[in-house]
């Protein structure tokens, strides 16, 4: 088996914990333009290939010492997905309550929030799960594989200090 | 009613209704576990236990649970057995009790029924006091839980 590369989930939860906070803020004062953003920065974050909100993990929350780095062997492509899907239904979150579409909007806005918590206090990647079911049907681009002994989804438990 | 309180409202609603939906679906893993598991030779009737979860390769249990298991081990002595079992050489096992990551801790009562199950590292404060609230007594003093050595040794694990 080739060597897998090292994903640091502390990023990935700290992306993870913004999400929700971001989210629930924005549903308590009713911004959807809130939700346009983080659902902008989860698009871009998926396009340079790093978690959106991981930017305040590395330069605020690692370097005051409050997080420290848990690097996992782990297929990134997945996260990167999950964190794709997630953004497309926020900015389709924004786009309803922008039209009007409250419930639709908030719907999707709330799907986002309670996928990110299983992530974030379940371990299971609901985005990542996904993948690797695209990936078992052959679908092109979908290339990665579960790790073996992991649930495809469940976050593993090797990691490297 | 002010519209800020309803959302305010509505969304500890729905925070409340996520953590009753994850306990639940942990309560159906320890019902599921109940009711197909199998397995376990050699342990010992009438004993509570600690079923432990692991693989070779697994830093968290090398680094994080073992130890945890060992200051529990050290707390309570042979008042309480601790399996363990690697879920890549017995899959069945692992499969049969909704084993999903590593390391997974199942909390067993003396009668051998699964209680409670811990996803992902418990620590020995935790575990115990999971087997305190299960068996309905005291395994240990207050003294001793803070006057025990926390081993941190990984010897054993492979």
């Amino acid at each position: 088996m080739t060597a897998l590369p090292q994903v640091d989930h502390t990023a990935i939860r700290t992306n993870q914990a913004v999400i929700i906070g971001l989210n629930l803020l924005a549903f308590i004062l009713d911004l959807p333009v809130l939700v346009g953003v983080t659902g902008l920065v989860m698009l871009l974050g998926t396009l340079f290939k790093r978690p959106g909100f991981g930017f305040i993990y590395q330069k605020i929350l690692g370097p005051a010492g409050f997080l420290r780095p848990n690097l996992v062997e782990d297929n990134p492509e997945p996260h990167r997905f999950a964190q794709g899907f997630g953004s497309v239904f926020l900015l389709a979150g924004a786009l309803s309550l922008t039209l009007g579409s409250n419930l639709l909007g908030w719907t999707l806005v709330w799907v986002v929030i309670a996928l990110a918590a299983l992530n974030l206090f379940g371990g299971f990647c609901v985005g990542c799960a996904m993948y690797y079911w695209l990936n078992r049907m052959n679908v092109p681009g979908f290339v990665k594989s579960p790790l073996p002994g992991t649930v495809p989804g469940m976050r593993p438990g090797r990691e490297e200090k | 009613m002010n519209p800020l309180l309803i959302r305010v409202l509505l969304t500890i609603g729905l925070l409340v209704l996520g953590l009753g939906a994850y306990w639940l679906a942990n309560r159906m893993i320890v019902y599921r576990a109940g009711r197909k598991h199998n397995g376990l030779e050699g342990t010992i009737a009438g004993k509570p236990a600690v079923l432990y979860f692991t693989m070779e390769g697994c830093v968290p249990c090398k680094t994080t649970q073992r130890p945890a298991l060992e200051k529990l081990s050290a707390l309570v002595g042979s008042q309480v057995q601790i399996i363990e079992v690697d879920v890549v050489a017995k899959p069945e096992l692992a499969e049969s009790w909704g084993v999903l990551s590593v390391p997974t801790t199942f909390i067993i009562d003396s009668l051998g029924r699964p209680r409670r199950v811990n996803h992902g590292v418990a620590l020995a404060e935790k575990l115990l006091n999971q087997l305190e609230q299960v068996t309905g007594r005291k395994l240990v003093s207050s003294e001793a839980r803070e006057t025990v050595e926390i081993h941190v040794t990984t010897s054993g694990m492979d």
